[in-house]
């Protein structure tokens, strides 16, 4: 058994990826928070009063990010076929499945709000620009490029997420709050994961991260657009969007990436 | 079918895989299980335990592949997030096989190249044919190579494995009884999805069938070479180590040859087949003798 207590980053490199890039490792992790949860909640924390306008915002935004767990769950699972080697591709497995919890979780949020069509609601209200980094990214999974399509993926979607949801955690209702409690854990290692593969290649190889670039300034636009659509209905006030704006920036930034 | 899908949800796999048969286990097995000395002891029993291993690589990396590229592909959202847990199983069988060569001595830096050195050309070709139909996104055809034809196979091939080595390596049968619980899920979802689609896209069946035709041969030949090749027994025999008495299929697998081995095990998976294919609707094929 692993030793939870020892200090991973104290091995060697491959022995840390052997280590933290596992079923075990993502086992693990995932008991620690998931455990005694029912799609992603604890089943004794009660639902907050919400008014119809309330509830309505909540199922709108949701629709938006079913959309995002949809083209996760799509980009993660296309990239294991041209995943490097056989420890990038058992991580992006759990992440695979990390996905699928996430889109589950939020359609089971949207059915007990009452949402009896989720799909059509999806199709409905979704961000449009979402939709569209969704066919994006599918496009550079199906075109085998390894780099944009982790660029895109586990740096530029998770980091969006990882923004969004921490946010809207800190003002959502006590069920919804939970949910995405879980959702960002996940999210944190999967940025994780992207940042340091995609890391190292820019340091073997720095024409990437030219090539990259256009790519990135591309999807920078739908990503700050999907935030702008996302943000007034999860409550951020309108001096605080930039801000928002900036933390999804940020993860980007840590590997050289600049506007 | 949403209600069947319900069956096959990410809670319901939380609960009954991680949070059920694989709780306390630690690479498929309980942590103070171990291969047993006088097959790591034995150069000839060891190099038939890694040979017969990357067999179980090669068809889990094929597998992974496979589950993963049919995400894509998947008509529907609950087939998608079925398919993940389905990922996620193919990945940790491929993690907990590759561990048990690390077990039985290979090193790490010569994974690869015992994987490339071992691995039946059969198996290989199966694996190709298989991922041509994903990557064409061909659902139908991908989902019953995958998880009728596939599945089917590894399913009754650990069993007949598990029964092999419970009486002697029960590290090794405690691996496999923890895998066989996955591929009863898959090959369950298959039978389930695939019986709908295909009465949906009657177009398909001919396709199909010469499929399963397809990769029951390249099965078969893989089970021909793994058991002409095996010198298992033999070595067990002249150890004096004693093969004991094991049933499987209503047979004692304690007291037959090889010959008869691969006999019994092409028979059942090929009963399997007939049996599941004929639920979906898909008439069975028999495959030329290898």
């Amino acid at each position: 058994m692993n030793d939870p207590g020892a200090d991973i980053h104290a091995l060697e490199h491959h022995e840390f990826l052997e280590r933290v890039h596992s079923f075990e490792f993502w086992f693990q992790a995932v008991e620690g928070y998931l455990a005694g949860t029912t799609y992603g909640h604890r089943p004794e924390t009660a639902e907050s009063p919400m008014s119809e306008a309330e509830r309505d915002r909540l199922v709108g935004v949701l629709c938006t990010y079913c959309v995002g767990e949809t083209a996760a769950l799509e980009g993660a699972s296309g990239l294991i076929p041209i995943a490097p080697d056989r420890l990038a591709k058992i991580f992006l497995a759990t992440q695979v499945a990390d996905e699928g919890r996430h889109l589950e979780v939020l359609q089971h949020r949207m059915r007990r709000l009452g949402v009896t069509d989720v799909d059509g609601e999806v199709t409905r209200r979704a961000s449009r620009s979402l939709v569209a980094f969704r066919v994006r990214l599918q496009g550079l999974v199906e075109a085998r490029d390894w780099e944009a399509a982790l660029l895109a993926q586990n740096v530029i979607l998770e980091s969006l997420e990882f923004a969004v949801f921490h946010h809207h955690a800190q003002r959502a209702d006590a069920v919804t709050a939970e949910i995405l409690g879980g959702i960002i854990k996940d999210e944190r290692r999967h940025m994780g994961f992207g940042e340091n593969v995609l890391g190292r290649r820019l340091v073997d190889a720095p024409h990437t991260r030219r090539r990259l670039q256009p790519i990135k300034r591309e999807l920078d636009h739908l990503m700050l657009d999907t935030i702008e659509h996302t943000a007034g209905a999860i409550g951020v006030p309108l001096a605080d969007r930039a801000r928002l704006g900036r933390a999804y920036l940020e993860s980007a930034a840590r590997l050289g990436f600049l506007g | 079918m949403v209600d069947f899908l319900s069956a096959y949800s990410i809670q319901n796999w939380l609960e009954s895989c991680p949070q059920g048969y694989l709780m306390n286990t630690n690479y498929g097995h309980g942590a103070d299980e171990t291969e047993p000395a006088f097959l790591l002891e034995n150069e000839v029993l060891r190099a038939d335990a890694i040979r017969s291993t990357v067999q179980l690589v090669v068809g889990e990396r094929c597998a992974l592949a496979a589950s993963s590229g049919l995400i894509g592909a998947a008509p529907d959202e609950g087939s998608k997030r079925f398919l993940a847990t389905q990922t996620l199983d193919e990945a940790r069988h491929v993690e907990i096989f590759t561990h048990r060569l690390y077990d039985l001595g290979v090193p790490k830096e010569a994974l690869e190249e015992t994987i490339r050195q071992h691995a039946n050309p059969n198996l290989v070709r199966f694996a190709e044919i298989l991922l041509e139909k994903i990557d064409r996104k061909d659902f139908v055809a991908g989902v019953v190579g995958q998880n009728i034809v596939l599945e089917g196979m590894a399913f009754t091939v650990f069993e007949m494995m598990h029964a092999l080595n419970e009486p002697m390596n029960p590290k090794f049968a405690h691996t496999l009884r923890g895998t066989i619980a996955d591929e009863r899920r898959h090959v369950g979802f298959g039978e389930n999805r695939i019986g709908s689609l295909i009465k949906e896209h009657p177009e398909k069946k001919a396709e199909v069938e010469r499929l399963q035709r397809d990769l029951s041969y390249f099965m078969l030949a893989t089970f021909a070479d793994a058991f002409r090749d095996t010198t298992a027994l033999d070595e067990l025999n002249r150890l004096g180590q004693g093969r004991l008495s094991t049933a499987y299929q209503g047979r004692d697998l304690g007291t037959m040859d090889t010959h008869e081995m691969e006999s019994l095990l092409g028979a059942t998976v090929l009963r399997e087949f007939e049996t599941r294919l004929g639920r979906i609707g898909i008439e069975y094929q028999s495959p030329a003798r290898p």
